[in-house]
C-alpha cells in the first residue's frame, strides 16, 4: 500500500507534488502540532515525559473520555447535547450521597446503610440513561433540534440537582466522606508503571471505549447512526427507524454521562452543584477537534480519543510551562478553531 | 399524530405540577433574599440557616438564585420591588465594580424599601447613598490573615516534620478560587504574607512557591468556581513533577476555600498521602469550615481551616429584617455587633478551626 502511494507520488508533476505535500501537511497538521507541542514542552521541562506525567495525562483523559464518546453520537446526528455536564453533576452527587461512608459525621442520609458499589453504579447509569432517553424522546417525537431540547433539560436537571442537595442533612453542602470501597474501586490501583499507580478507572474507560468502538463500527445500530447523521431522509427511505435511532443514541449518551459522573464522584471526592458545569463544552470541543463533524455522519472513536487527549495535553502542558491562565484561554480557543477549519476543509475537498 | 398529541399532553401535565407546588408556597413574602449563586456551598449553608431563622421568627420570605449573573439578579430585584417587598437582602453577584451595587441601591431608594447587602462586599459609598441600607459580612482580608497565622503557627510547631527534603524552606502550592474577586485576592495575598511574618519572627526562611517558573505564585480555577475539580487536576498534575522521588515534594497546600482543599486532598490520596492518621501527610489549609472539612480535620487528613460563621451571618440578617418588619429603624439595637466606624457595615468574624 505504502509503495503504491510513493509510486503515485513519483509519477506526479512537480507542481502536483507540491500541492500534494501541502495537502498532506494540512490534513495531518493536528498530529504535527501535537508532536511539536510535546517536543517543545519536554525540552523546556523534561519531567513532562516522565512516567508519572504520562500516566497523569492518560488518567485525566480517561476521566473525560466517556462523556465525549456520548456527545459524539449526538454530534454525528448533526445534533449536540448541552445537558451532558449537568447530568454528570447530578449523577456524581447521587452516587456520592448513596456511597458516603457509614458513620461519617455529616452524612446526607444518616440512616442509610452503605449499599454495594455495583448497585449504585447500576442505579446511577440508569438515571443518566433516563435523562438521555428524555432528550432523545423529545428530539425525535417533537422534531425539535437537540440544542433546544437539551437547553431545556439541562435547566430541569440543574434544578433537580439543587433540590437534591438540599434534602436530608445536607443543606446544600458539598457531598464528601465517601466509602473507601467506592474510592478504592475508582481511584485504587492494581497496576503500577514506572512507580506510578494507574488508577482503576482508566481500565474501565478503556473497556467502555472498546465496547463503543464495536457499537459504532460493527453493529447495525452504529451503521444506522451514521446513516441518519448523513441523511435522515435517505435513511428513512432505506428502512431505518430514524426515531428509534435518535432515541437510542441519546440514551446511550446519557448512560455514558452516568459513567462519567460515577467516576467523577470518587475521583474528585467533593461533589457540589458546580460539579460537571461546562463539561459538555470540553467534550464537544474534543469531538470537533478529533474530526467528529457538525456536518453529521462522520466521526471515529480514534478521533474522539485524540481530541480528548489533545485538550488534556494543553491543560497539563500549559500548567507545566507555568503559562498565565488568561493566555490558556486564547491558546485553547485557537486550537479548536484551527482544528475545525482544517476538518471542514477536508470535507469540502471531498465534495 | 396521536402519539405527538399524547406526548404533548404529558408535557403539559408536567408543566402544571410545579405550578401547584408554587401555589402552596407563600404568595406575599415580606422579605426577599437574593443569593448570588445556589451552587456555592458556603452560601447554601447561609441560605439554609437564614431560611430556618426567618421561618422560626414567623417572617414570610422568598429566595432567589442569581445563578452568577448580575443581570439576572438586578431583574429579580426590580420584580420583587414591584411585587411589594418590605425588605430586600442582597448577596450581590458583581463585586468587581460598584455600578451594580449603586443601581440596586437606587432601585431600593426609589421604592423606599430597606436594603441589606450581605456576604459579598459593596463599597462604603454605595452604603452611604441610601440611609436605609446596610451591609453584613466579613472583612475580606481577615480570612487570609487568620489563615496565614494558622499556617505560620502550624509550621513553627512542626517545622522539621514539614520540611521533607530538609532544605530549611517550605515549598507550597496555592489554589486561588477566582480571578478578580476580592475575597480570593486577599486570601491569596495575606495567607502567604502572614505565614511569612510568623516564620521570620522565628528566624525561618519565607515560604517558597513550588514552581519557580510560575510568576503568579498561585494556580487559579479558570472557571472561577472555586472548585474541587480545578484544585484536584492541578494538584495531580503538579505531583507528577514534584514528589518524593524527585526530592522536591510539595510541603504545604494553601487553598482559598475548603472545596479546593478537598480536591487537593483527593489528589494527595491518590499519591498515597493524607489518608488519615499514621500516613505521610502534607498540611492542607482551607477556608469556610464546611462539614466536609471539619471531618477531614478530625481524621487528620487536613491541617486546619478558617471558620466563616454562616449562622452568625444569618442571625445578624434576621435581626435587621425583624427591625424592618416590626417597624423599627433598620440599624436599631445593633450594639452587640461589630460595626465599622462611620458606616453601616456589620462585621462577622472569622475564626481559626483546627478541630
Amino acid at each position: 500500500m505504502k509503495f503504491k502511494y510513493i509510486e503515485k507520488f513519483k509519477s506526479m508533476e512537480k507542481r502536483e507534488k507540491k500541492a500534494y505535500l501541502g495537502e498532506l501537511l494540512i490534513s495531518n497538521s493536528l498530529y504535527i502540532f501535537l508532536i511539536a507541542a510535546i517536543a517543545l514542552i519536554a525540552i523546556l521541562n523534561p519531567r513532562f515525559l516522565s512516567w508519572s506525567s504520562i500516566i497523569n495525562i492518560i488518567s485525566l483523559s480517561a476521566a473525560n473520555l466517556p462523556i465525549a464518546l456520548g456527545i459524539a453520537g449526538a454530534i454525528i446526528l448533526t445534533g449536540t447535547d448541552l445537558s451532558a455536564g449537568r447530568i454528570v453533576g447530578l449523577v456524581a452527587c447521587v452516587s456520592a450521597a448513596l456511597l458516603q461512608a457509614s458513620g461519617y459525621a455529616s452524612k446526607m442520609f444518616p440512616a442509610l446503610k452503605t449499599p454495594p458499589v455495583w448497585l449504585v453504579f447500576l442505579l446511577v447509569i440508569a438515571i443518566g440513561a433516563l435523562a438521555g432517553f428524555i432528550n432523545g424522546y423529545c428530539t425525535a417525537t417533537f422534531h425539535l433540534h437537540p440544542f433546544i431540547v437539551t437547553l431545556s433539560t439541562q435547566l430541569i436537571i440543574y434544578g433537580a440537582l439543587l433540590l437534591f442537595l438540599m434534602i436530608g442533612n445536607n443543606n446544600g453542602q458539598s457531598i464528601s466522606g465517601l466509602d473507601p470501597a467506592f474510592t478504592n474501586f475508582i481511584k485504587g490501583s492494581v497496576i503500577s508503571f514506572g512507580g506510578t499507580p494507574i488508577p482503576n478507572y482508566v481500565w474501565y474507560v478503556i473497556g467502555i471505549t472498546a465496547v463503543m468502538w464495536v457499537v459504532w463500527n460493527k453493529t447495525p445500530f452504529g451503521k444506522n447512526m451514521f446513516a441518519v447523521g448523513s441523511n435522515p431522509d435517505a435513511a428513512t427511505v432505506s428502512g431505518v427507524n430514524v426515531r428509534r435511532v435518535i432515541i437510542l443514541v441519546f440514551t446511550l449518551a446519557g448512560l455514558l454521562y452516568g459513567v462519567t459522573g460515577f467516576i467523577e464522584a470518587a475521583r474528585i471526592g467533593s461533589n457540589s452543584a458546580a460539579t460537571g458545569l461546562n463539561y459538555e463544552l470540553d467534550a464537544i470541543a474534543a469531538c470537533v477537534i478529533g474530526g467528529v463533524s457538525f456536518v453529521g455522519g462522520t466521526g471515529k472513536i480514534g478521533g474522539v480519543i485524540l481530541g480528548v487527549v489533545l485538550l488534556r495535553l494543553i491543560f497539563v502542558g500549559l500548567t507545566f510551562l507555568g503559562i498565565d491562565a488568561n493566555m490558556q484561554y486564547v491558546i485553547k480557543g485557537l486550537i479548536i478553531l484551527i482544528a475545525c477549519a482544517i476538518d471542514m476543509r477536508k470535507y469540502l475537498v471531498k465534495k | 399524530m396521536m402519539k405527538i398529541r399524547f406526548s404533548a399532553l404529558i408535557l403539559l401535565l408536567c408543566l402544571l405540577a410545579p405550578c401547584f407546588a408554587a401555589c402552596s408556597g407563600s404568595q406575599q413574602a415580606d422579605v426577599h433574599v437574593f443569593y448570588y449563586n445556589y451552587s456555592d456551598t458556603y452560601i447554601s449553608s447561609v441560605r439554609s440557616a437564614l431560611d430556618n431563622e426567618l421561618s422560626a421568627a414567623g417572617i414570610s420570605y422568598q429566595d432567589y438564585d442569581g445563578a452568577g449573573s448580575q443581570t439576572t439578579q438586578t431583574e429579580q430585584i426590580r420584580t420583587a420591588l414591584t411585587k411589594g417587598a418590605k425588605a430586600i437582602l442582597v448577596n450581590i453577584v458583581n463585586t468587581g465594580s460598584d455600578d451594580a451595587a449603586k443601581e440596586i441601591t437606587a432601585l431600593a431608594k426609589e421604592a423606599n424599601v430597606p436594603l441589606v447587602f450581605f456576604n459579598r462586599e459593596v463599597s462604603d459609598t454605595a452604603i452611604a447613598d441610601y440611609e436605609n441600607s446596610a451591609y453584613v459580612g466579613t472583612r475580606a482580608e481577615e480570612a487570609g490573615i487568620l489563615q496565614g497565622e494558622l499556617i505560620g503557627e502550624y509550621l513553627l510547631a512542626n517545622f522539621s516534620a514539614c520540611d521533607l527534603n530538609g532544605d530549611g524552606e517550605i515549598s507550597y502550592i496555592l489554589f486561588k478560587g477566582e480571578e478578580g474577586n476580592n475575597e480570593a485576592i486577599f486570601r491569596t495575598k495575606f495567607s502567604v504574607e502572614e505565614a511569612n511574618a510568623v516564620l521570620s519572627k522565628d528566624g525561618k526562611k519565607p515560604l517558597r512557591f513550588y514552581d519557580k517558573t510560575n510568576p503568579n505564585a498561585y494556580l487559579v480555577d479558570k472557571n472561577g468556581l472555586w472548585s474541587a475539580t480545578a484544585a484536584n487536576e492541578y494538584m495531580t498534575t503538579a505531583l507528577t513533577a514534584y514528589n518524593a522521588s524527585g526530592n522536591n515534594m510539595i510541603e504545604l497546600v494553601i487553598c482559598n476555600n475548603d472545596g479546593m482543599a478537598e480536591g487537593a486532598i483527593s489528589a494527595l490520596n491518590a499519591a498515597g498521602y493524607n489518608k488519615g492518621a499514621g500516613t505521610p501527610t502534607i498540611p492542607v489549609f482551607g477556608v469556610d469550615a464546611t462539614d466536609a472539612a471539619k471531618n477531614l480535620i478530625r481524621n487528620g487528613q487536613m491541617a486546619g481551616t478558617i471558620k466563616q460563621d454562616g449562622e452568625g451571618m444569618a442571625k445578624a440578617l434576621l435581626h435587621l429584617a425583624r427591625n424592618v418588619i416590626e417597624g423599627r429603624e433598620l440599624m436599631a439595637d445593633t450594639n452587640e455587633f461589630t460595626i465599622d466606624d462611620g458606616s453601616r457595615k456589620i462585621r462577622i468574624h472569622y475564626e481559626k478551626y483546627v478541630g
